[in-house]
């Protein structure tokens, strides 16, 4: 209770010392645009967000506390500091107590949504958890931004998928995401490489193995949506879909006979990192959170690109993928709204991701940034963009997906499967 | 002769018996000396041998594993909830077998219907409660969250109370010892193996609890978790391919004390776990 | 019902027939006892009256208020672009006003039955004082904590354990069950309000969209099943190691003992993922039985179909439902090894050694005299085992955290084959926030678990076995 009261008063302080600053601005804002009428909006925009910060700065007393939870690798953890400890130095008339913690980014979403108003005041999230987030509540809108503008800085599909219901929620933050193919070009052609037939065909003549996770909505949606089915959502956040027409049968049919080929594994990431290692696989569907394991494992024949095509009805199509991003988000129950916006907004910005670039190998979403930025992995993202769809799903699809894949690989497909899936995908939310 | 064979083939049995139930128990152990950090479901036997992983678990901890810091949160909320959980289950244990009471019964009834309440789903509530009483985060809070319940697995040492003869207990009140004194000169001394069994079970249930306490606990800094947090965090996919044998030392480290502890007390367990229902 | 007229009769006619001072304890708890000179008890009594009534009002009064729709006013934030901060509506937190509200409750319970107590006693008081006998000193009434109410003096701190950390989550947990708190009202953002019995009907509805009902069942027999091999196994196991080590032909029976007992020592997390990852699709045991054949061998008998390229230990129905009960074997039987030994070495010699006389062989032995003598000790504690494996979450969650189902009606409602009560409501709560159906089912679970032992459990406790043994 007693925090309560405290939180109580402390938020009427804030109000109060809000107006105070209002007050001084509105009028100099009113002063600035009364002289220079001539000039655009923009430079009006400009100076006010200036006048933000520096109100901001003036109602700031005392530390500004901010908890940053952030992915756990080493890598990771070190670039952050770095940019917090330089986002400290940017404002050196505030006493900034900036805490660090690790959280693995896929887990992002339960950790903060265990109890909100615990969890970190700004966070770094995958976009596939953006839904279930906002929510919940969990993420304060980007209301306006100070230091820089996204829309003129980051390409648009990023901005974009950090939207939802039309408002943004994430600062774009790396658009390495999504998936593609890893392969070892000493062992593979590029032609071996271009379609599911021939990678399979060459594996088998090798003795090694190729795949992706089947029993995973995540990759399963690229076998479907390339195909040419459909799977989106609806306002009331159930779902579309029409696996189970006869496209559908087909590319799930076309999938069950390209997984029976012996040199087709479906792992899940250990299994996958152990085989790798092993030097059993060699072409493999993955993203950039296991670029070092595949260039360590690959050494000189470390190689990335777009996803293969497979056969459906004789045709060739091409395997879609979902295009991920990461974003930082901020609390909407974080205790300092405008330090923790423009933490994020720093963090976001293109200096912050060429660093964590430099760092992990993640891409920028940032298009300065990501013309410094280029390795195999990044460019084969870039080739399957093309066929990257934002991912856009109720959370109605996982399971059902999960289980169709699965039988998919146990060679049970047929259309009451495929019937019983889109209805489980499809089943209204209450 | 053919009683040689008969007993030679018993131990013959016995080890591989023994040989299957140790087999994991070896993989972790040679997994911990692998130069390969990943997780590696192939080979039995690592490629390449190393003491690294135990340099790295004790000398060198990083933001996401700290051995060292684990160890001691670990053992102190051990060692608490341990001393907690074993005075509750103690006292309740001897109210509900020597003390006739109003009400002893229902009470008694009503407890045990408690106990089968199934626990993971009360945390929630549990967190929330711990954060009205500003204990979350806190060694103290989840003292209190692993022996608070504790009273309620009185059963087994009631059982063993029941035993002790009521005429003991009535000389002594006839010398005009009180309950408490009874309680703490007579019952206590006449109960040490089960005693010990009680404190050995109450002390392995923090010790080993990974999924309550990565709730309760908030904080992301690695060095404020307890071992089974931070060991199980460490096979989260982002982590698991560098960290896989520093998990293995780890649970083989948390495992030597736990062992050498059955071993030691292996009598005294063997006791305390029939003393309850066998008269002697 | 007669009991609950006697309850408020007592209270009535102590209020009657009390004098001043009990009729004024009516508003000052502690007048009674000020009246009789019992000072400090008096001072007490009052203090306590005052904290409770100021944090029922202070603390509890605005939660409880609004438990009867868990809060209507939604949290509204409101963004202020030129001064970057944020003014937040004083908004209602269902699960707060849900969670007080229950603890209100209980405290305004609790003080009640104490108040009508205290009416009662400060009347004795007066009648003890009429009749003109000894009322007891603040010192005796210490002493008395240590004597004749020692037992309230033990339970005193345990009980506070148990509301704390058992009841008052129960009773939480029991009332969402009647809420339609989930992903789509997830406080403190968002409000959830009592919605009756609807999640119950849906546990129990099974249409194309709307699994529950088919899952639950599924579940529910699998739970069963498991609980009572799983404890049966176990148990014969360990009884029958116990006595095998335990022959008089067994050489080194300590260190044999102690190559089981080891395997206890290593957490469950670690030695169950280990077996989970050697189990594995594509682990070592399977590359083993590949190499050696007997995967070659299974597909000859029957057992897989020509196309399968591992063994599915742990990844289809029927497989995975056998290797966990075999990995719980190996979880089990050291412990079971360690209980057994103990009681092995107490079994009545005597009753042996005539069996032996009259021809008995061993099975015939082991059938009559051991299994009989062990499960007359054993038996209430094999119950318990049986609930302990209902809510065994370890041993199938580490097991089988990575199973997929092939079932679309299990995977629609978030269920797998191998999934127990207690596993499926942790996922549905940890990974979907569906406290709502999580909560149904636990209640479920604990109707099982109560049914299951309320028979066993009364004769246990009934009081008849208290007195075998003195």
């Amino acid at each position: 209770m007693k925090k309560k009261l405290l939180s109580a008063l402390l938020v009427s302080a804030m109000a109060t010392s809000a107006f105070v600053g209002c007050g001084g601005a509105a009028e100099e804002t009113t002063a600035e645009t009364g002289s220079t009428t001539e000039e655009s909006t923009e430079a009006t925009e400009e100076a006010s967000s200036e006048d933000a910060i520096a109100n901001l700065i003036a109602a700031t007393e005392g530390t500004v506390n901010i908890e940053l939870w952030c992915s756990e690798t080493e890598e990771y953890q070190t670039v952050m500091k770095e940019r917090c400890d330089a986002f400290e130095a940017e404002y050196p008339d505030v006493d900034f107590n900036i805490t660090i913690g690790a959280v693995s980014e896929a887990d992002m979403k339960d950790r903060v949504l265990e109890d909100v108003e615990a969890a970190a005041d700004v966070y770094v999230f995958p976009d596939d958890q953006l839904e279930a987030l906002v929510k919940a509540g969990a993420l304060n809108e980007v209301a306006a931004q100070y230091t820089y503008d996204m829309n003129e800085t980051d390409t648009p599909a990023t901005v974009e998928a950090g939207q939802y219901d039309g408002k943004q929620y994430g600062y774009p933050f790396t658009a390495s995401n999504g998936y593609f193919l890893y392969y070892d070009s000493t062992q593979l052609s590029e032609e071996d490489v271009a379609s599911w037939e021939a990678l399979t065909a060459k594996a088998e003549e090798l003795g090694k193995e190729v795949g992706f996770e089947v029993a995973n909505g995540w990759y399963l949606y690229g076998i479907f949506q390339g195909a040419g089915c459909t799977l989106t959502e609806n306002e009331d956040q159930s779902n579309n879909c029409d696996w189970n027409s006869e496209t559908g049968l087909a590319a799930a049919e076309s999938l069950q006979s390209i997984a029976s080929s012996s040199a087709f594994k479906s792992y899940g990431n250990d299994d996958l990192l152990a085989n790798l290692n092993d030097g059993k696989v060699v072409a493999y569907v993955s993203g950039t959170w296991n670029v070092n394991a595949f260039s360590e494992a690959y050494g000189d024949g470390y190689a990335a690109t777009k996803l293969p095509t497979f056969q459906v009805n004789g045709e060739d199509k091409q395997m879609a993928s979902y295009s991920g991003y990461k974003y930082v988000g901020v609390n909407a129950y974080a205790e300092n709204t405008g330090w923790s916006m423009l933490l994020a907004e720093y963090l976001t910005n293109a200096e912050t991701q060429e660093a964590v670039y430099a760092a992990t190998g993640e891409g920028p979403s940032n298009t300065e940034a990501l013309k410094e930025a280029s390795s195999p992995a990044l460019d084969a993202l870039a080739a399957q963009s093309e066929f990257a769809e934002l991912q856009r799903v109720g959370s109605n699809y996982w399971t059902p997906a999960e289980s169709l894949g699965k039988n998919i690989l146990d060679g049970k497909v047929s259309q009451e499967v495929l019937d019983d899936a889109v209805a489980g995908i499809t089943q209204p939310v209450e | 002769m053919k009683k040689i064979g008969k007993i030679i083939g018993r131990h013959v049995f016995l080890a591989i018996l023994a040989f299957i139930w140790l087999i994991p128990v070896f993989w972790l152990v040679v997994t911990t000396f692998s130069t390969q950090k990943g997780i590696n479901t192939n080979h039995f036997f690592p490629a390449h041998w190393t003491l690294a992983n135990y340099h790295q678990l004790f000398f060198e901890p990083d933001s996401t594993a700290n051995f060292p810091a684990w160890f001691k949160n670990s053992m102190i909320i051990g060692v608490f909830s341990c001393l907690v959980s074993s005075i509750f289950v103690i006292m309740t244990a001897y109210a509900f077998s020597f003390i006739e009471f109003k009400g002893r019964k229902k009470l008694m009834s009503f407890s045990l219907i408690l106990g089968m309440f199934p626990g993971v789903l009360s945390m929630i509530a549990m967190y929330f409660i711990l954060k009205m009483l500003g204990l979350t985060d806190s060694v103290v809070g989840l003292i209190i969250l692993y022996s608070g319940a504790s009273g309620l697995g009185y059963l087994i040492l009631k059982g063993f109370f029941d035993t002790i003869p009521v005429s003991l207990h009535e000389a002594a009140k006839l010398e005009g010892a009180s309950e408490a004194t009874i309680f703490a000169k007579i019952v206590v001394p006449l109960s040490k193996p089960m005693i010990v069994y009680t404190v050995i079970n109450s002390f392995l249930n923090p010790w080993m609890d990974f999924v309550m306490v990565r709730l309760m606990i908030k904080s992301k800094d690695a060095s404020d978790w307890t071992m089974a947090l931070g060991l199980f965090n460490l096979l989260q996919r982002a982590l698991v391919n560098q960290y896989f044998t520093y998990f293995c030392c780890g649970g083989l480290m948390i495992a030597v004390p736990i062992s050498i502890l059955f071993i030691i007390m292996q009598k005294f367990y063997v006791e305390g776990v029939t003393g309850g229902a066998v008269k002697g | 019902m007669k009991k609950i007229g006697n309850y408020f009769k007592d209270f009535f006619t102590s209020i009657a027939k009390g004098d001043i001072w009990v009729k004024l304890s009516l508003l000052i708890m502690g007048a009674g006892y000020f009246g009789r000179k019992q000072i400090a008890r008096g001072i007490l009594m009052t203090l306590l009256e005052v904290g409770v009534i100021a944090s029922i009002f202070r603390v509890f009064a605005p939660y409880m208020s609004k438990l009867s729709t868990l809060g209507t006013v939604q949290r509204e934030e409101i963004f202020d672009p030129l001064t970057m901060q944020k003014t937040v509506n004083d908004f209602d937190n269902s699960l707060l006003i849900l969670l007080y509200g229950i603890i209100g409750i209980l405290v305004i319970i609790a003080f009640l039955a104490l108040y009508i107590a205290n009416i009662k006693t400060v009347y004795r008081l007066q009648k003890m004082q009429e009749e003109g006998e000894h009322l007891s000193t603040f010192k005796e009434d210490i002493a008395s904590f240590k004597n004749e109410r020692f037992h309230i003096t033990l339970l005193t701190l345990p009980s506070i354990g148990v509301i704390l950390i058992n009841i008052i989550p129960i009773l939480f947990m029991v009332g969402i069950a009647f809420t339609n708190y989930d992903e789509n009202h997830q406080p403190p953002t968002y409000l959830f309000t009592w919605v009756g019995f609807k999640n119950f009907v849906n546990l129990f509805t099974t249409s194309q969209t709307i699994t529950f009902g088919y899952a639950f069942v599924r579940v529910l027999v699998w739970t069963l099943i498991w609980a009572v091999l799983a404890t049966a196994t176990t148990f014969l196991g360990g009884i029958l190691l116990a006595q095998f080590i335990n022959h008089e032909d067994t050489k080194l029976k300590g260190m044999w003992r102690t190559l089981f007992v080891i395997t206890i020592g290593i957490p469950q997390f670690v030695t169950l993922l280990l077996i989970s990852k050697m189990f594995g699709d594509y682990g070592i045991v399977n590359t083993f039985c590949a190499n050696v054949g007997i995967l070659d061998f299974f597909k000859n008998i029957g057992l897989l179909n020509a196309g399968d390229a591992f063994i599915p230990f742990l990844s289809r129905p029927g497989w995975a439902h056998v290797t966990i009960i075999l990995v719980n074997i190996w979880v089990g039987i050291p412990y079971q090894m360690l209980v057994a030994t103990g009681i092995l070495m107490n079994i009545p010699s005597d009753q042996i050694e005539s069996a032996k006389i009259d021809g008995a062989n061993k099975f015939q032995i082991f059938w009559k005299i051991t299994m009989p003598y062990v499960m007359f000790i054993t038996g209430p504690s094999l119950i318990q085992s049986v609930i302990a494996n209902i809510n065994n979450f370890n041993v199938i969650y580490l097991l089988t955290y990575n199973y997929k189902t092939t079932n679309m009606s299990m995977a629609n409602s978030h269920a797998t084959e191998v999934d127990l009560l207690i596993t499926w409501l942790f996922r549905l709560t940890n990974e979907y926030s569906n406290f709502k159906m999580a909560s149904v089912i636990g209640i479920i679970t604990f109707i099982v678990c109560a049914a299951l032992s309320l028979l066993t459990f009364s004769r246990m406790i009934g009081g008849d076995k208290e007195g075998v043994y003195r």
